[in-house]
């Protein structure tokens, strides 16, 4: 469901009690939806492209592509990008970039899919984060699930997602019943 | 000299409202709504209802960050950003930088310098003090005594919850009064088990969250343009359904419908001005937030509602010949007695047994519990009490984080729902101590010129000790449901003002000699200034205060306008 729809769903819902500058006000957010732009220049990337193309691999490895978007798909390796620079501080930026080197040197890309997730099987066993910041892995993990989780096309296939659910109602859960989605997690 | 008299005249109000949050919009209607001309004061930008509400329809990939906090506004917004700021609400919160403020001991101050005030961020919980709270300082000897009991604030409280709209289960509770309420809101199947099991087993009560959201719209809700719930969830980024409570969306719109009300931003109120014989409030001075600009603006009548620590700031920086270390500070009680509600700790628990129950929307409640401490014939080794709030859910894709695993099969189970999960949050009463306080710099400024606040204030023995019990009791409950792995918990990041349930530094009180305030809100000392925020209060409770700052406000407004029309203000 777009903005729009949504808009006059709850417009109907209401039976008309919204006034008309909220109904007016609405129609312009959906007027105005600012696509936000995702990922930096390459010159404010922490990484080198080949990294970046390491950091692509993994979070797609995490998530991958099966009958719905994988990360890759849903913008994930951009959004690392932007996450390391802006949210994180130093120390945890410095574990990152360790964390990618040490992929590097094990010739990652090179690698046939079953190294690869092998290889990953032994980072995540090994991950400690340390007293000043969280490990490679664990950076690596949660923006995957993040940017996977919160982008457009990974919310549409993976939940049923209510940005105005109207009510709340205790309820059983049907077979196949996808988790819920309302939006508010950010 | 005509030209100033014709200015000041056209500066001229009835009564002057300084602030536009919980208190001052509920100032602003009750005395607009009973003839007065009202001008109100922000100091702080316009906002306006819905259509500034900028990320109130965003969904989750229009956030450049998904929600998350940069670097950046960590840096400029360090009081909120432990639990309450995020990407889509930040800017409905003060930047701390640019309007710093020092900590002797710790102290957050979480500040929303706008039209609407904290009522755009506020948690909306709304409960009644009980009989008891206003009885405890004089039993005990603490503090001092209240001027008011339970029963001068009933028809106010019934007038506020009315026109505010507060969904909640009438329980019958000494403990916990019961209001005017719109229907409850559901609770989930595990949380349906645990108030079974904790009455049962330990006989407390536990209730669905009394809450300020129109769950069935009253025409004098819709008259305002407000509407149902929509169970979205999303009210820290402003509610455009005018749904839940905020000044924005009730008290200042039912203000301007009486065509008396006008409203200043970007106003700082330096200090108030006093007459001639320097024994009266004759108006207020302020600056200007962007140009600088000094104005004055006079008044019959003054509300100070600028929050606890900016109402008490400003008396304190009214400073005259009859009033040396502040307007009404002749008990020397001004900043003192600084109370919060302390948090962050509780206990958790996972659920099993409830994998086929599941729930559609969106929550903005919790459950309730209470206070059963030092309550009936219970007796601690501490005085007051606490309640809980918290509640079950289930765990969605973020679980991921913290589980093993990743691939096709790990990215199929997190658009399952998770397990259920509960947490009970305690929120725990602050005794009055006049050395927990805050003033103003003698040194440092702001770039206003205005001297900064000074914290130094922290949880005594007392809270300490309740907090052993939070832990403890929230864990016995948990059990008594028999849910799994149970885990007290207690933040040892929790300091003041995480609450951001400021109270005191102004109290009431019957003696002129040990109180600010009398039983009004009135300035002992200066009839014609009521303060009705949280700087009122002469003790905390354990309840959240918004409510009753609202019903203080109105009864002061009603006292305020006789006075005026009996002309003995």
């Amino acid at each position: 469901m777009n903005r729009r729809e949504a808009v006059a769903r709850v417009a109907w819902l209401m039976g008309g009690t919204l006034s008309t500058p909220t109904l007016m006000a609405m129609s312009q957010w959906g007027q105005t939806a600012d696509k936000q732009s995702s990922g930096l220049s390459k010159a404010d990337s922490l990484l080198d492209d080949s990294q970046r193309e390491i950091v692509a691999r993994v979070s797609d490895i995490i998530i991958p592509r099966t009958d719905t978007p994988g990360a890759i798909d849903a913008g994930v390796p951009a959004f690392m990008d932007v996450m390391l620079r802006d949210c994180y501080k130093k120390p945890a930026q410095d574990a990152f970039v360790a964390g990618v080197r040490n992929l590097e040197s094990k010739n990652f890309l090179a690698l046939k899919p079953d190294q690869q997730t092998e290889i990953l099987k032994q980072v995540e066993a090994s991950a400690t984060p340390s007293a000043t910041s969280p490990s490679f892995w664990q950076i690596v993990k949660e923006v995957t699930l993040l940017g996977y989780f919160t982008s457009e096309a990974g919310i549409k296939a993976s939940f049923d997602y209510q940005p105005i659910p109207g009510r709340f109602e205790v309820i059983k859960i049907k077979p196949g019943q996808k988790d819920f989605m309302y939006g508010n997690q950010v | 000299m005509n030209l100033n008299i014709k200015s000041e005249k056209a500066q001229t109000y009835d009564a002057i409202v300084v602030g536009s949050g919980m208190t001052g919009g509920m100032a602003a209607k009750e005395l607009t709504e009973r003839g007065l001309k009202v001008l109100m004061l922000e100091r702080g930008y316009e906002v306006k209802h819905v259509e500034d509400y900028k990320t109130a329809m965003k969904d989750p990939w229009e956030f450049e960050h998904r929600g998350k906090i940069t670097n950046v506004a960590a840096e400029e917004h360090y009081a909120s950003m432990y639990f309450s700021a995020k990407e889509g609400t930040q800017y409905l919160y003060t930047n701390d930088k640019e309007n710093p403020y020092i900590q002797k001991r710790p102290f957050n101050w979480i500040r929303a310098y706008h039209t609407g005030g904290k009522s755009l961020l506020w948690g909306k919980q709304s409960y009644r003090w009980n009989r008891e709270d206003f009885l405890a300082n004089a039993k005990q000897g603490l503090g001092v005594e209240w001027p008011i009991g339970y029963d001068d604030l009933v028809p106010w409280y019934n007038h506020v919850e009315k026109f505010v709209g507060v969904s909640g289960q009438a329980e019958g509770l000494d403990v916990l009064p019961d209001g005017q309420f719109l229907p409850p809101m559901a609770m989930t199947a595990p949380e349906q088990h645990l108030k079974k099991s904790v009455m049962q087993k330990l006989n407390r009560t536990i209730t669905i969250g009394r809450v300020a959201h129109l769950t069935k719209p009253q025409p004098w809700h819709t008259a305002l343009g407000r509407a149902s719930c929509q169970f979205r969830n999303r009210c820290s980024r402003g509610c455009p359904f005018g749904a839940y409570f905020s000044s924005l969306a009730a008290t200042i719109p039912a203000a301007r419908q009486t065509n008396r009300l006008t409203v200043v931003h970007n106003a700082i109120v330096k200090e108030i001005l006093l007459d001639s014989q320097g024994q009266k409030a004759k108006g207020v001075r302020v600056i200007d937030q962007n140009t600088m600009e000094v104005r004055e603006f006079y008044a019959k009548v003054i509300f100070l509602n600028a929050g606890t620590i900016g109402s008490t700031s400003i008396l304190m920086n009214s400073k005259s010949s009859r009033f040396p270390t502040g307007l009404g500070n002749d008990s020397d009680q001004l900043g003192r007695n600084l109370m919060d509600h302390h948090l962050s700790v509780g206990a958790r628990a996972d659920i099993e047994g409830f994998e086929n129950d599941y729930y559609f929307g969106a929550r903005p409640n919790a459950l309730y519990i209470p206070r059963f401490r030092n309550w009936g014939n219970d007796k601690r080794g501490y005085l007051r009490g606490f309640g809980y709030q918290g509640g079950a859910s289930r765990a969605d894709w973020a679980r991921g984080g913290t589980e093993t695993g990743f691939g096709a099969d790990f990215k199929a189970k997190m658009t399952q729902p998770g397990p259920w999960k509960i947490n009970l949050s305690g929120f725990g009463e602050v005794l009055p101590d006049p050395n927990n306080r805050f003033y103003l710099s003698d040194t440092q400024t702001d770039k206003w010129g205005l001297p900064v606040v000074v914290f130094d204030a922290d949880f005594g023995e007392n809270e300490r000790a309740m907090r052993k019990d939070i832990m403890n009791d929230g864990a016995e409950m948990l059990e008594a449901a028999g849910f799994k792995n149970v885990v007290p918990y207690d933040n040892a990041v929790a300091h003041m003002g995480l609450g951001i349930h400021e109270m005191g530094t102004a109290r009431m009180g019957k003696d002129p000699k040990t109180s600010v305030l009398n039983k009004f809100n009135q300035v002992h000392a200066c009839k014609n200034v009521f303060v009705t925020d949280g700087s009122a209060m002469t003790s905390a409770s354990n309840v959240n205060p918004s409510i009753t700052y609202m019903a203080l406000t109105a009864r002061a407004a009603k006292y305020a306008v006789d006075q005026l029309k009996a002309r003995s203000l």
